[in-house]
């Protein structure tokens, strides 16, 4: 039988321990070189497909077989998780010793003294063009090397546009005429295949039209170098094309993650970073995917610019400094890394990696695609400011609401600037 | 249940201990402070100890790197103008409401079920356990997200009855039911409780009932219901609680941003993308204490209420 008072207490229990919370701590090593016989251990962590891992995992094994005395253990997700995961593990002093990194986390991190300053160690940047190198440098300290540039492009599937009986398009388009290339894919695709993602929730893009229009995104003092008007403008671009099968809805590309719907053969074009061919081929299944420039009502003006697809850099805390910066070394100019990886982290940054690369078929188009846009490219864009990676995914998850028509243009507007420079207050 | 014994146990010792002299209770209490002390010490040190340094952290702004600066009560002010914030209140509120409900009726109605003597009750008693043991992991939100994906076996077992609904995971108005189903299947714990409770109702009260001619619905609600009323008490009250804390799912369906369109942008998402996406602790923290104190509060009217209708045995009432 039920008794109050025992009762009460074993409530009172229960409820104590469902409160309860567990914590994991961490054990290090204290030597700081290895060897052949007793080798050091360090982690590697990145963001990418399987695609991806399957070609770290090889450079990993050839960096070992080089390098007796170290080891390297390894370890990746998706995009959007690794950075959450890098915020966990820098709270706690646990990065790992050598990370990929993106460009749009490089002041978040680097400014707040948790990487490692790779002018310190021995790292061979004589291979490298001198107008790249200062991407990856902050008040003068070098955070990272880029492993490799890559460029904006337009993708298409030929095969699925022969099939409909679609022209490849040249990529000389502006806009309007880009526009009516994804709603024809769209009608012609009988609701199974359409034309793309609406591409003006892709940040990038919507940079690379700033510049078409010559606004810098960000100014020097931080701030926002646009106008509500100017994203308004922006959004309603594709205001026609929403809800039509020019698009693809945001309840199918949610369900696809972390796929993207290019990758699931779902639409016929994708905007984005010409470095994801390999991905995109090895996810879609696809023979053969082309690359175009993205539009412009400007023809002269195309607002493209190389930008490096990743760095690599190394935690302010490693233990192992030298093991670090041999294996960047080596990531970033070995010839057979740049063997292993192709383009599939963008063309390679340094000359004796890209000279010791053999490009073919896809690859091949890549390398030729960001030659093509060569007389176009202008000066890299402007750094991104602290918290940039949160103002890129908010960007995204505004336009995801604009799609689900649960906002306005209006309504996205006023709520991305609102997050925008509440942030921008927040790290000044 | 757990009370019987602890209750036997502590009648039965409490008259040799009057007899004790008290060095020998100072004894036994070193004793009892000893083999306390491994949970004690992991208890302050893993649950105290950053409890109250994120109360402190709460009137900061932190970003995980640089010093905390004390701004008072800014992180609490401004939640309530945080769009997404009170977006989350409503997701988590909803849940919480529709959710902790329906999955204490099925719990209660399996558990009745349950009850009967009937062969092989051993096997269905652990065949509708194992949800709830296999439910909070990762794998099985995983599975969910596929089950219920566009063509997916949901969507097309209701298109063969002509209900077209398409995929719940990508539809910002389904997405709701959906992890309501999910928190509802796992209704193993509160059923195994419930079905403890069942067992200590003397059967002798329900043969008087059909004696005097009462049919199964008055024998639920005047014997079972009354009788039971403190399980259902302390189920209420955990199932509140967890549904509030509910995280792990919700994280996996929808790929850790909340989305489709915030539908299921929970509390503690939330709280967890504002602290390890936007590296904005202090206001995390903030919205934390917010959330323990609403709990707490939400107990107390729990208990305060629970006079009026749960019945205790020992009661003269």
């Amino acid at each position: 039988m039920i008794n109050r008072r025992n009762f009460l207490t074993t409530v009172a229990l229960g409820t104590a321990s469902a409160a309860f919370l567990s914590a994991c701590g961490q054990s290090s090593s204290s030597s700081k070189t290895g060897s052949a016989e007793n080798p050091v251990t360090i982690t590697y962590t990145w963001w990418g497909n399987d695609d991806r891992a399957e070609r770290t995992r090889k450079a990993i094994a050839l960096f070992e077989s080089k390098n007796p005395d170290v080891k390297v253990n390894g370890n990746f997700t998706d995009f959007a998780g690794y950075w959450q995961k890098r915020a966990t593990e820098a709270a706690g002093g646990g990065l790992p010793d050598v990370m990929q990194w993106d460009l749009s986390y490089l002041r978040d991190y680097g400014q707040r003294n948790q990487l490692l300053d790779l002018g310190t160690v021995k790292i061979n940047t004589d291979a490298f063009d001198k107008s790249l190198l200062p991407s990856g440098q902050i008040r003068g300290k070098t955070y990272g090397i880029p492993t490799s540039t890559n460029a904006f492009a337009v993708y298409y599937d030929p095969a699925k546009l022969k099939a409909m009986g679609i022209a490849e398009p040249d990529g000389t388009w502006n806009y309007k005429e880009f526009n009516s290339f994804l709603a024809e894919v769209g009608q012609k695709g009988n609701g199974t295949l359409f034309g793309g993602t609406d591409y003006t929730g892709v940040w990038w893009m919507f940079n690379i039209w700033l510049r078409q229009n010559n606004i810098q995104a960000f100014t020097d003092e931080g701030k926002l170098g646009f106008s509500k008007d100017d994203l308004k403008k922006w959004w309603n671009t594709t205001a026609q094309l929403r809800g039509t099968s020019a698009i693809v809805g945001e309840d199918k590309t949610t369900q696809l993650l972390p796929k993207s719907p290019f990758g699931s053969n779902v639409t016929a074009t994708e905007v984005t970073w010409d470095n994801f061919m390999a991905g995109y081929l090895g996810d879609s299944g696809a023979k053969e995917l082309k690359l175009v420039p993205v539009p412009s009502d400007n023809s002269d003006n195309l607002g493209l610019f190389l930008k490096p697809s990743m760095l690599m850099v190394a935690s302010a805390k490693t233990k192992y400094k030298d093991a670090a910066a041999r294996f960047i070394d080596f990531m970033v100019n070995d010839p057979e890394v740049g063997q292993i990886f192709k383009t599939s982290r963008g063309v390679p940054a340094s000359k004796t990696q890209r000279d010791g690369t053999t490009f073919e078929g896809t690859d091949k188009l890549v390398v030729d695609y960001e030659k093509s846009i060569e007389k176009y490219l202008k000066d890299a864009p402007e750094p991104p400011i602290v918290g940039f990676g949160t103002l890129e995914s908010s960007f995204k998850r505004v336009s995801s609401d604009l799609n689900y028509g649960k906002l306005t243009i209006d309504g996205a507007a006023d709520a991305w600037f609102k997050e925008a420079e509440d942030l921008i207050k927040q790290n000044a | 249940m757990t009370q019987s014994p602890t209750l036997s146990r502590r009648s039965q010792s409490t008259a040799p201990l009057q007899q004790r002299p008290s060095r020998r209770r100072g004894a036994d209490a070193r004793a009892g402070y000893t083999f306390l002390l491994p949970w004690l010490l992991g208890f302050i040190a893993l649950t105290v100890g950053p409890m109250i340094s994120s109360l402190y952290l709460s009137f900061t702004n932190y970003n995980l790197f640089d010093p905390p600066k004390w701004i008072g009560l800014d992180n609490y002010a401004t939640l309530f103008q945080d769009e997404r914030f009170l977006q989350s209140v409503g997701v988590t509120l909803s849940y919480v409401v529709f959710g902790t409900p329906l999955k204490l009726a099925a719990a209660l109605a399996i558990a009745m079920l349950l009850n009967s003597k009937r062969k092989g009750q051993g096997f269905y008693r652990s065949a509708f356990y194992a949800p709830s043991l296999i439910g909070a992991s990762v794998s099985i939100a995983i599975v969910w997200k596929a089950m219920f994906g566009d063509s997916g076996p949901v969507d097309e077992g209701l298109s063969f009855f002509g209900i077209n609904l398409g995929g719940w995971v990508g539809n910002p108005s389904m997405t709701m039911p959906m992890m309501i189903l999910l928190t509802v299947w796992q209704f193993g714990a509160p059923m195994v409780i419930f079905l403890a409770g069942l067992k200590q109702i003397p059967a002798d009260l329900y043969e008087a009932a059909s004696m005097d001619g009462a049919g199964p619905v008055r024998k639920f609600f005047n014997i079972t219901w009354p009788m039971l009323s403190p399980v259902i008490f302390f189920n209420l009250l955990m199932e509140t609680i967890h549904a509030f804390q509910i995280f792990a799912s919700a994280y996996i369906i929808s790929n850790g941003e909340g989305g489709p369109a915030g539908s299921t942008l929970f509390y503690t998402l939330y709280l967890y993308l504002r602290g390890f996406s936007d590296f904005r602790m202090g206001y995390a923290s903030a919205m934390a204490w917010l959330l323990v104190i609403v709990v707490g509060i939400i107990t107390l009217i729990f208990f305060k209420t629970s006079k009026s209708w749960v019945h205790y045995s020992g009661d003269s009432k």
